[in-house]
């Protein structure tokens, strides 16, 4: 598809690329998104979405030289301001690396954009009250909604929570909904994230880059998303225990070998509180406390990025180092809130997944806003009997993987793989779900062949105190390997800034 | 403050430390090369012992190149298991810092991480090859860089407090160490000129040459120097200086003290800041100025333990102790938290 060489509309005095000599030919001009998927950036005809017009046309002036200079200039910020995860080398001990960005934004109308947060909003209060129910009445047991055994089975099912009410009932602070377009642009859910979803300090900080390298492009008209530790602390501060005047807040981090350091140190920092470790905590009397210059000082709110299994040795993993003993005993007696809840995953778990347009019709009277991907469950034998004839056509997830692993992509797999995910099935179905391909749309990303159309994801974050607040936009996910589907940082993905464009005034 | 954390900043600033004397130390005697006829087994070997690591150079460098000034520097300035290298203090106040990251300015971490990341990358190995000097002092200016940035651009609150302290509490013990290096072996007599040498290159590595003729005008004479380096109260490389810094930096800390926590650091920089304050250069040489350093050293050593048991370190037990004191007293809990 061929675009027609763009006239900018920006003045071109004011861009930061005035001194590049303008590219003979437009880097848009062999930009072809794959069939059947829908791109970001520009419908079937090869003209950029209205909303884009603004943004796609002061792209077109800058010449790949330019680029890379500017792409040095971003992951240079990148590194210096420490935004790196830490990968084991061998024989050169730990390396920080960046998480791979690209300049091109991905952006999204404020008109879309106002559909999928109310839509998400819906999501996680049906999914806050699932939980609530499940470790409360078990009403939607009861009824057949959701059946027992796919809540009993999890992996992630907490029976030791049950009859513990955590503050003011909410048990999901925080979401990181995956959401993808199909093919005609609609978004879907691809998974829900309530436990401790990862990745907002690279929204923030990506913006921040943006700023600094790309100034000029969608300025003014973009949501703006600084709001994020604010709302979370005051999230925080509203689930803290009764009595608690000026409540105290820490976020608990497994220490800086963990890859998320970065951004555990990054919103204690932005929201002000301090940043522990499971041993500068300890309970005494069923209180927290943590361990400081001062003495012992008493602990209201943990933001916790420690899964369940390692928060409490004397509840869940013995051997665990990184917890705090007593610490379940000081949240069921009330006098600490954990966020997120203990227990959540049992709702995350890709096999409650297809139970959730039930959960919103069962908890809320409502039809789900957001569609999401029709999904086999193992488990059930008819479902089971269908994967297992369309292996080849189909998506396989394991439920209890993440960042990408323990999946099949049928389509693209080799005999082989999907042999032995034949067998994986048939051995331990409880632990496989499946879904068609959806061919994640497609957005403009810059590679070593040019501008080309790469798939995308979208993380939106949604936090949850006494009201819901979605950060406008979230983290796009950028498959950058060709034809890729996988957007995950450990498989060759790497990440954009994502716009919530206002209307143009 | 989170007792770990502040212990990070105690380190930072102790790490870097390091850095900057050492690198003052070889910047010096890289350069007496030019000064003095000296032999470099005078030059370099002392610089081995004063990190501490001569058996270690010994068994992994080899004890034949003890005189060896261009081994010694290597060992000094990139050995990864060396914890005192230049290039290891450097990963130390790295680290210490990313895992406080969280209480600095974007602008103090980026300079530490700066250096780091300068150290890591060719451009430092290079510099190293063609302009040694240049190196040192380079690596000089990064700690001065984060002083001065961490100052002007960090709050003035506990952790920067600690960070203080850390600082202080090494350098005097540093500048203890780098006299001792300097002093003449017993019953030695130096000749003039190396004797001058010794003393010129004592000062510079303590960056104290100018602040000392401004004090002391006569010729220069070890005495004058050793009083000087130990005993001024306004040069801010001296002993002296520096407990007075801690105990401004301690007193700081903790104003008030709802529960009797533990002050056995308080206690044990009184004792030592009191014994130097009564002391002049005449107890010095009676004492053995040798064996003053070393008490000297000692005692800030000890001094750092008590800092750790007190502030950044404290046994949980008394903390927990502690917890039962708060509730039994009637004052509200909430006044006690940590800012």
């Amino acid at each position: 598809m061929a675009v027609r060489s763009g006239v900018g509309s920006a003045a071109p005095g004011a861009a930061p690329w005035r001194d590049a000599p303008l590219e003979t030919t437009d880097p848009f001009a062999a930009y072809q998104p794959p069939p059947d998927t829908y791109d970001e950036a520009f419908d079937r005809d090869g003209r950029p979405h209205p909303a884009l017009s603004g943004v796609i046309d002061p792209l077109r002036r800058i010449d790949r030289t330019h680029y890379r200079r500017l792409q040095k200039l971003a992951g240079d910020a990148f590194l210096r301001g420490g935004v790196t995860f830490s990968v084991y080398a061998k024989g050169e001990g730990d390396l920080d690396r960046i998480f791979p960005f690209d300049l091109i934004p991905r952006v999204v109308a404020r008109r879309e954009w106002d559909r999928v947060e109310a839509g998400l909003v819906q999501r996680i209060a049906a999914l806050n009250a699932f939980l609530e129910d499940v470790y409360g009445e078990q009403r939607i047991l009861e009824e057949g909604v959701v059946p027992r055994e796919m809540v009993e089975s999890s992996r992630s099912w907490r029976p030791q929570m049950r009859g513990i009410r955590p503050p003011g009932g909410v048990y999901v602070h925080i979401a990181g909904t995956d959401l993808v377009r199909d093919g005609d642009g609609r978004f879907l859910v691809l998974e829900d994230n309530i436990r401790t979803p990862s990745g907002v300090s690279y929204v923030l900080e990506n913006r921040m880059v943006m700023r600094r390298v790309l100034p000029d492009i969608g300025a003014g008209r973009v949501a703006p998303i600084e709001d994020y530790p604010a709302r979370l602390r005051e999230a925080m501060a509203s689930v803290a225990p009764a009595g608690a005047r000026d409540p105290s807040a820490v976020v608990l981090t497994p220490g800086p070998f963990n890859s998320a350091y970065f951004e555990h140190s990054f919103l204690a920092r932005r929201m002000g509180c301090e940043l522990v470790r499971g041993s500068d905590l300890f309970v005494e009397r069923d209180r927290v406390y943590a361990r400081t210059t001062q003495g012992p000082s008493r602990v209201d709110v943990i933001y916790r990025r420690i899964d369940d299994d390692f928060l409490d040795p004397e509840t869940f993993r013995p051997e665990s180092l990184l917890g705090v003993p007593g610490l379940i005993r000081a949240y069921a007696a009330g006098n600490v809130a954990l966020v997120n809840a203990v227990g959540n995953g049992v709702a995350d778990d890709k096999g409650i997944y297809p139970f959730v347009p039930d959960m919103i019709r069962f908890y809320l009277s409502e039809e789900p806003l957001l569609g999401q991907v029709p999904t086999w469950v193992c488990q059930r034998e008819p479902d089971r009997r269908y994967v297992l004839d369309h292996l080849d056509e189909l998506v396989i997830k394991a439920v209890g993987e993440a960042g990408g692993y323990g999946m099949l992509v049928g389509p693209r797999a080799s005999r082989k793989q999907i042999a032995a995910f034949r067998e994986r099935v048939a051995a331990d179905p409880r632990n496989y779900i499946a879904q068609p391909l959806v061919q994640l749309s497609t957005c403009p990303t810059w590679t070593r062949e040019g501008i080309a159309p790469r798939r995308v994801d979208l993380r939106p974050y949604v936090i949850t105190g006494d009201r819901s607040w979605v950060l406008p936009g979230g983290l796009t996910r950028v498959a950058l390997v060709k034809g890729s589907y996988v957007v995950n940082s450990s498989q060759g993905g790497g990440s954009k800034d994502t716009w919530v464009l206002e209307e143009e005034r | 403050m989170i007792s770990r954390v502040a212990e990070g900043c105690f380190w930072l600033a102790r790490y870097l430390e390091r850095v900057d004397s050492l690198a003052r130390l070889m910047d010096v005697r890289h350069a007496l090369h030019i000064d003095a006829g000296l032999s470099s087994a005078w030059r370099w070997r002392p610089l081995v012992a004063l990190t501490g690591q001569e058996d270690d150079f010994r068994r992994r460098v080899g004890a034949e190149l003890l005189d060896d000034g261009e081994a010694i520097q290597q060992y000094l300035t990139w050995d990864a298991d060396h914890p005192s290298s230049l290039f290891s203090a450097a990963r130390g106040a790295r680290e210490n810092a990313r895992t406080v990251r969280e209480i600095m300015s974007l602008e103090a971490w980026e300079a530490i991480n700066d250096l780091w990341l300068w150290l890591q990358g060719s451009d430092s190995r290079r510099l190293y090859q063609r302009n040694r000097s240049g190196f040192y002092e380079r690596m000089v200016q990064s700690t001065l860089l984060f002083h001065g940035v961490s100052h002007a651009t960090m709050l003035h609150d506990e952790p920067f407090v600690f960070m203080e302290l850390g600082r202080a509490v090494e350098r005097a013990g540093v500048t203890a160490s780098i006299v001792d290096v300097h002093r003449p072996a017993d019953g030695e007599e130096p000749a003039g000129d190396v004797d001058a040498a010794r003393w010129v290159a004592l000062l510079r590595s303590c960056c104290a040459f100018d602040p000392f003729f401004r004090r002391c005008p006569d010729p220069l004479s070890g005495k004058a120097v050793t009083r000087f380096l130990l005993f001024d109260r306004s040069f801010p490389r001296s002993v002296l200086y520096n407990l007075d810094q801690a105990r401004a930096l301690l007193f700081a800390v903790r104003r008030n003290d709802p529960v009797g926590l533990p002050r056995r650091s308080r206690t044990a920089l009184e004792r030592l800041r009191g014994e130097l304050l009564q002391m002049d250069l005449a107890d010095v040489e009676q004492r053995g100025l040798h064996s003053t350093l070393s008490w000297i050293v000692g005692a800030t050593e000890r001094l750092c333990d008590t800092i750790h048991y007190d502030y950044l370190d404290p046994p949980n037990a008394w903390l927990r102790h502690c917890v039962g004191v708060l509730e039994s007293l009637s004052a509200p809990l909430r006044d006690t938290r940590a800012a």
